[in-house]
C-alpha cells in the first residue's frame, strides 16, 4: 500500500491563524480603548509632581482618572471638594458647581479634566465617567 | 567623833574656812530643809568669835556660818586640803617616827603617875628637840616659852613674897615704934603746984609728940600702900600667866593639835598646883563649852577632849581601813575625811599608806566630777563615771544620780522629738523654743547634737536644692526636676513662690508622662502612628523634654510613611502650597485614618480653599 503523504503545511496554517486571530482582538481592543476615553488628547497629571510643588503646575490642564473616595467639603459658590484615589495616591479635586447636577458618590470612577488653580488646587473643568 | 567634830566647828574660827559665795548643791537641801521645818539655827543667835558661830550638823555633814551654808564633804578649801593629804605619802619616815618618839617621852614624863620635877625638867628640856621637826611648826617652842613664862611669874611671885614679908617687919616695927612714941615720957614735967606750967608744958609734949608721930604714921600707910600693891601684883600676875597658857592650850585644841593640847595640860597642871584650872573665857564660851560637850570649861575638859579625839581618831582610821579591804570605797572615803577633819596632825592619820590614800582619791575625784558633771548637766559622763563607781565602790548609792540622769534623758528626748517634727513640718518657731528646752535640760546631750548637725545638714541640703531648682529651670531641664521631685518638694517646702513654680513643673512632666504611657501603650498594639500622633501632641507642647523627644523620635522610625506624609502637609501647608498639602494629609489620612492631626489639616486646608464651605 502506498504510503500517505503527511500535509506538512497544516500547523503552519494554524499558527497563522492563531496569529492573525490574536492581532485582530488587540487591534480591536486598542481601536476599542481609544475609542472609549474622551479626553485622550489631553495629558495626565503628573502626581509626584504635584504632590512635590502644585504651584508649578498652576494654569496647566491635566486629566486623571481615579474612584471618589470622600467628599472632603461643599461650597455654595466654588462646588464640592472630593477625594480621589489615584493608585496609591489621593488627591484633592474640585468639582465646580456647573457639574452640580452630576451625582458624584465614593466608589464611583471618573475621568477628570481639571486645571491646577492659583492654589495648586485640581478644579475641574470636564469630567466623564470611567 | 562627831561630837568632837563638833565642837572643834563651833570654836572653828580658827580653822578659818571662808563658805563659799553660793551654797553648794550638797548643802542646799539641808538648808531648804531646815528653813521649811521653820527651825531656829542653832548657832544663829550666838555672838562667840564673830556675828556667826559656825554650826555643824553632824546629820547632814552641812555648816553653817554667817547665814550661809555648805558641806563639810564639798567644800572647795576642804577638798583641796583633802586631796593634798591623799595625795601625799605616808609619813614613815625617820624624821616622823623620831617626831612621834619624842611627842610620846613628853607625855609619859608628863603623865599623871610619872610626874616630878625631874620628869618635868625632862620634858620641858625635849620641847626644844620637838620643835626642830617641821612637822611640829614650832607649837613645841610656844609650849616651852609659855612654860618657861610661867616659870618665870612664879620666881617674881616668890620675890614679891620676900618683900612682902620685908614689907610687913618694917610695918611692924613702925606700928611698935608709933605706939611709944604715942606712949610718950612725963620726965621733966613741971611739979603740979603750977596748973598753968603744968598746962603749958603739956602742950609742948603734945606737940613734940605729934611731930615724931607724923613720919612713922605716913610711912606706915605706905607700908601699908606697899603691901596691898605687892599682893595684888602676885594675883595679877599669876592670873595673867594662866590665862595665856589656857589660850596656847585652846589655840592648840583648835588647831586640832591634840598631842600638844595634853602636853601643855600636863605642864600647866604641873605648873599651877592650885586646883584652879577653869578656864578663863566669856559667858557665851562657857555655854558652848557647856553644851556642847557636856563638860565644865576646865583644862581637863581640854585634855579629856583631846584624848577622845585622839581615840576617835584612831577609830576612824582603823574603820577606814577595815572598809577599803570590803571595797566600801563610799563609806571608806567619808571616814577617813571625817577623821582627816578631826586628827589631821595625828601619826594614825599621817601615816596611812598612800596606796589606800590614792584608792580614796580616785572615789573622791570621781565623785566629784560626778558632782559637776550634774552640775553642768553632762549626762552622758555622769552616767558613765556612776557606772565607774558602781563597780570600784561597792557601797556606792547610784539612786539620785540616776534618777537625775534618767529624768533629764527621758525629758530631753521628748523635746528632741519634738524638735524634729517641727523640723520636718517647717515650723521654725517650735524648732528653736523646744531645741532650746532640750539644750537647757541637757546641753551635752550626743542626740541634740546629732538632731543639731541633721538640722545645719538638712539646711545646707535645703540651700544647695534651691540653687539646683533655680538652675535646672532656667535651662527648661523639668525632666531632671521631676527625677528629684521629692528632694526639690522638700527644699521648696518654705518658699511659696518657688512652691507654686514647681507645682507647675510637675504638672507639665505629668501630662509629659501620660503622653508617653499613652504612646507606648498605643505602640503595644503595633499602633505606630497613633503612638507617634500621641507623643507628637505632648512634645508640640513640651518640645524640650528629652524623653519625649527620644520616644516620638523611636515612633518615627516606625511610621514613617505616615510621619513624612503629614510633614509635607504642614511643610506645604506653611508654603501656601495648599492643593499639594491637602494631598498629603489626605495620604496621611490614608495611612492612618484615625489621624487627628490629617485631619485637622484637611479640615484646616479647606477652610483656606473654601472659605465658605459647609
Amino acid at each position: 500500500m502506498p504510503r500517505r503523504k503527511k500535509s506538512s503545511l497544516q500547523p503552519l496554517g494554524i499558527l497563522a491563524a492563531v496569529l492573525l486571530i490574536a492581532a485582530a482582538f488587540l487591534g480591536s481592543a486598542l481601536f476599542r480603548s481609544a475609542g472609549n476615553d474622551p479626553f485622550r488628547t489631553v495629558p495626565a497629571l503628573d502626581i509626584p509632581a504635584f504632590l512635590e510643588n502644585a504651584n508649578s503646575l498652576r494654569g496647566n490642564v491635566y486629566k486623571v482618572e481615579g474612584e471618589v473616595s470622600n467628599s472632603l467639603a461643599w461650597s455654595p459658590s466654588a462646588g464640592r471638594l472630593i477625594a480621589v484615589d489615584v493608585k496609591d495616591e489621593t488627591i484633592p479635586v474640585l468639582v465646580t458647581t456647573e457639574f452640580n447636577a452630576m451625582n458624584i458618590q465614593r466608589g464611583q470612577k471618573f475621568i477628570f479634566v481639571i486645571e491646577v488653580d492659583e492654589n495648586g488646587l485640581l478644579k475641574t473643568k470636564n469630567l466623564s465617567k470611567a | 567623833m562627831k561630837r568632837i567634830v563638833c565642837f572643834v566647828f563651833l570654836c572653828g574660827a580658827a580653822l578659818a574656812q571662808v563658805p563659799d559665795a553660793q551654797p553648794q548643791p550638797g548643802a542646799a537641801p539641808a538648808a531648804s530643809q531646815e528653813s521649811s521645818q521653820g527651825e531656829k539655827k542653832p548657832g544663829g543667835s550666838s555672838t562667840f568669835l564673830g556675828n556667826d558661830v559656825p554650826f555643824f550638823d553632824p546629820g547632814s555633814d552641812i555648816v553653817q556660818w554667817n547665814g550661809k551654808s555648805w558641806n563639810i564633804n564639798n567644800n572647795r578649801i576642804f577638798e583641796a586640803r583633802f586631796e593634798k593629804f591623799l595625795n601625799a605619802p605616808e609619813a614613815t619616815t625617820e624624821t616622823d617616827r623620831a617626831y612621834n618618839r619624842i611627842l610620846t617621852q613628853i607625855m609619859d614624863k608628863l603623865a599623871p603617875n610619872n610626874i616630878s620635877a625631874k620628869s618635868t625638867d625632862e620634858a620641858f628640856q625635849l620641847l626644844p628637840q620637838a620643835s626642830e621637826f617641821d612637822i611640829d611648826a614650832r607649837l613645841c617652842d610656844a609650849i616651852a616659852n609659855q612654860v618657861y613664862a610661867a616659870w618665870l611669874a612664879k620666881r617674881s611671885n616668890a620675890r614679891l613674897t620676900a618683900a612682902n614679908q620685908s614689907l610687913e617687919k618694917e610695918r611692924q616695927r613702925l606700928e611698935w615704934n608709933s605706939k611709944m612714941t604715942a606712949a610718950g615720957t612725963s620726965l621733966g614735967a613741971p611739979s603740979s603746984s603750977d596748973p598753968a606750967a603744968s598746962e603749958e608744958w603739956k602742950k609742948k609734949q603734945q606737940l613734940k609728940r605729934d611731930m615724931e608721930m607724923q613720919p612713922l604714921v605716913t610711912r606706915l600707910a605706905e607700908v601699908n600702900a606697899l603691901l596691898k600693891a605687892n599682893q595684888l601684883k602676885r594675883e595679877v600676875a599669876e592670873l595673867q600667866v594662866k590665862i595665856e597658857f589656857q589660850a596656847l592650850i585652846v589655840q592648840h585644841f583648835l588647831q586640832r593639835r591634840f598631842q600638844h593640847v595634853v602636853i601643855g595640860t600636863r605642864f600647866y597642871r604641873s605648873i599651877f598646883s592650885d586646883g584652879d584650872s577653869l578656864l578663863r573665857v566669856g559667858e557665851d564660851s562657857k555655854s558652848l563649852f557647856s553644851k556642847t560637850t557636856g563638860m565644865p570649861p576646865t583644862v581637863g575638859t581640854l585634855d579629856s577632849l583631846a584624848n577622845e579625839a585622839m581615840r576617835d581618831v584612831r577609830e576612824g582610821v582603823q574603820a577606814f581601813k577595815f572598809l577599803l579591804e570590803k571595797d566600801e570605797l563610799e563609806s571608806a572615803t567619808k571616814r577617813l575625811a571625817e577623821t582627816f577633819i578631826l586628827g589631821e596632825y595625828m601619826p594614825e592619820v599621817r601615816t596611812i599608806s598612800r596606796d589606800d590614800k590614792r584608792r580614796a582619791l580616785a572615789f573622791v575625784q570621781q565623785s566629784n566630777q560626778l558632782i559637776s558633771a550634774i552640775e553642768v548637766k553632762d549626762y552622758a559622763l555622769a552616767e558613765k563615771l556612776v557606772k565607774s563607781l558602781d563597780v570600784t565602790a561597792k557601797d556606792f548609792d547610784n539612786s539620785k544620780p540616776m534618777a537625775a540622769i534618767e529624768t533629764a534623758r527621758t525629758v530631753a528626748a521628748m523635746h528632741i522629738a519634738k524638735a524634729k517634727n517641727a523640723a520636718v513640718s517647717g515650723d521654725k518657731s517650735t524648732l528653736e523654743s523646744e531645741l532650746k528646752s532640750a539644750t537647757e535640760i541637757w546641753p551635752r546631750n550626743p542626740a541634740l547634737a546629732e538632731v543639731g548637725g541633721m538640722i545645719f545638714s538638712q539646711a545646707d541640703v535645703q540651700q544647695r536644692a534651691l540653687v539646683d531648682f533655680d538652675q535646672l529651670l532656667s535651662q527648661k531641664n523639668h525632666r531632671q526636676i521631676f527625677d528629684d521631685k521629692m528632694r526639690f518638694i522638700a527644699a521648696t517646702a518654705m518658699y511659696p513662690e518657688k512652691q507654686e513654680q514647681l507645682r507647675k513643673v510637675l504638672d507639665d512632666m505629668a501630662t509629659i508622662e501620660a503622653a508617653i504611657i499613652r504612646a507606648q501603650e498605643v505602640e503595644k498594639r503595633g499602633d505606630y502612628a497613633g503612638a507617634w500622633e500621641s507623643a507628637e501632641t505632648a512634645f508640640l507642647q513640651f518640645p524640650d523634654d528629652n524623653k519625649l523627644n527620644q520616644v516620638r523620635a523611636n515612633l518615627t522610625t516606625k511610621a514613617p510613611e505616615f510621619v513624612r506624609a503629614l510633614k509635607q502637609a504642614e511643610e506645604k501647608e506653611r508654603k501656601g502650597q495648599l492643593g499639594s498639602s491637602l494631598a498629603w494629609y489626605l495620604k496621611a489620612q490614608r495611612a492612618y485614618a484615625a489621624s487627628d492631626f490629617a485631619r485637622q489639616g484637611i479640615e484646616r486646608v479647606n477652610a483656606q480653599l473654601l472659605p465658605d464651605a459647609k
